[in-house]
């Protein structure tokens, strides 16, 4: 079987990889807990276990890092969600181009630019 | 007896959803997608069935992978909003029919399908993003919500997904009261949420689907997930639930409705089918 290029399929095992980064995302489907993370990011994720490389990886918002280190992008996007950013930021930077460089190659009638 | 009148495919997708509670109904890149929903819930509200099944996957919004369920059927009483990191969206609970949700579970189960059977399920886009399009609030009638992993792999299989449908027609037929039944399958068409491939649309792989599943559903039995993510991205591998809809309305089906609309990271499909009688 081939791989798909530019794909991370998620299997058991990079599910398991990246259990602590989807643990944290999972926390953020409760609005006390997006508070406390955006009051401490840092400390948060201390408590939860994430180590130094996945709390750096989400502090950058390198998502196509996370991604990489199994971070689900459903749960992923809820950090994205929780500090202000949307699905179509994270896509643009994960194909390493601009957010107006990626709506321009839509195929659909022009969409307003949105970061939120 | 209770039987099953009609089966709806659509998309789902958080966007639409964003689009919906914002009121963007109207923008040029939104309103081919909102009209294209018009003519179904037409239909919908003239068959006007008793329950609503739907098949669909929860994106980590009830289940997480400290547990992670391949088919999860809803016997609650009422199915809340999920807060998918955005806050709960302003739309009703929706109602569950118990008698009849714990008929199909038995049933299912006596078939071979082995469910987690859920007394709370909160319901997140896979149902929610596309309900307001179809229904007027107050909820018209209470749903029956099936969630399927198509998230954490392995996945169960296209051909199983097919058979479980098949198993749905007999849980409900075997149902002694009367009910009209609609039956939902939501998911897909191309989409690619990560990586560098993000983005990718496949629109031709997209209308032969639904070719396929109106008139040729065992066919899309035979792909492999690897070829479904290589057709039409990673994430739409969904498009296996639909073959759970398209197996609990019998061989034969006529086309009521077909709309496709691929803007920007998802080829929304919209197919509204109805058994032969």
């Amino acid at each position: 079987m081939s791989e798909i290029p530019g794909t991370h399929v998620f299997t058991g095992e990079l599910s398991q990889q990246g259990y602590r980064l989807n643990r944290l995302s999972m926390t953020l489907t409760k609005s006390e807990n997006r508070e406390a993370f955006l009051a401490d990011e840092a400390g948060y994720m201390e408590r939860l276990g994430l180590t130094e490389d996945e709390r750096n990886m989400v502090q950058r918002r390198d998502w196509g890092a996370i991604i990489r280190s199994g971070g689900n992008i459903y749960l992923t996007l809820k950090i994205a969600a929780t500090v202000g950013g949307n699905l179509l930021q994270m896509g643009a930077q994960m194909r390493c181009e601009s957010l107006e460089t990626f709506m321009a190659s839509r195929p659909g009638p022009k969409a307003p630019v949105r970061r939120d | 007896m209770a039987r099953i009148v009609g089966g709806i495919g659509t998309s789902h997708a958080p966007s639409i959803a964003h689009a919906y509670d914002r009121g963007h109904q109207n923008e040029p890149v939104w309103k081919p997608l909102f009209d294209g929903f018009v003519p179904a819930k037409e239909w919908l509200k003239a068959i006007a069935p008793d329950l609503m099944i739907v098949i669909y996957n929860d994106h980590l919004n009830r289940f997480f992978f400290d547990a992670y369920p391949t088919f999860a059927l809803g016997v609650a009483e009422s199915f809340p909003g999920a807060d998918e990191g955005w806050g709960k969206r302003d739309l009703p609970d929706l109602a569950g029919d118990r008698a009849f949700a714990w008929h199909v579970a038995r049933s299912l189960i006596e078939d071979e399908f082995d469910l987690t059977v859920c007394q709370e399920l909160a319901i997140d886009h896979g149902i929610l993003s596309i309900l307001p399009l179809l229904w007027d609030t107050p909820w018209p009638a209470p749903i029956l919500p099936l969630a399927v992993n198509v998230i954490q792999h392995p996945l169960p299989t296209a051909r199983r997904c097919y058979r479980l449908g098949d198993a749905l027609k007999r849980a409900v037929e075997s149902y002694p009261e009367d009910r009209r039944i609609v039956v939902v399958g939501t998911g897909g068409l191309s989409h690619q949420l990560h990586g560098e491939r993000f983005g990718f649309l496949n629109p031709e792989w997209d209308n032969r689907f639904l070719d396929l599943v109106e008139r040729e559903p065992l066919a899309l039995t035979k792909y492999t997930h690897h070829e479904y993510m290589e057709l039409g991205g990673a994430e739409s591998v969904e498009m296996i639930m639909w073959l759970t809809m398209r197996a609990a309305l019998g061989s034969n089906v006529e086309r009521v409705y077909r709309h496709y609309y691929a803007p920007l990271l998802t080829g929304y499909g919209l197919l509204v089918l109805e058994p032969e009688h």
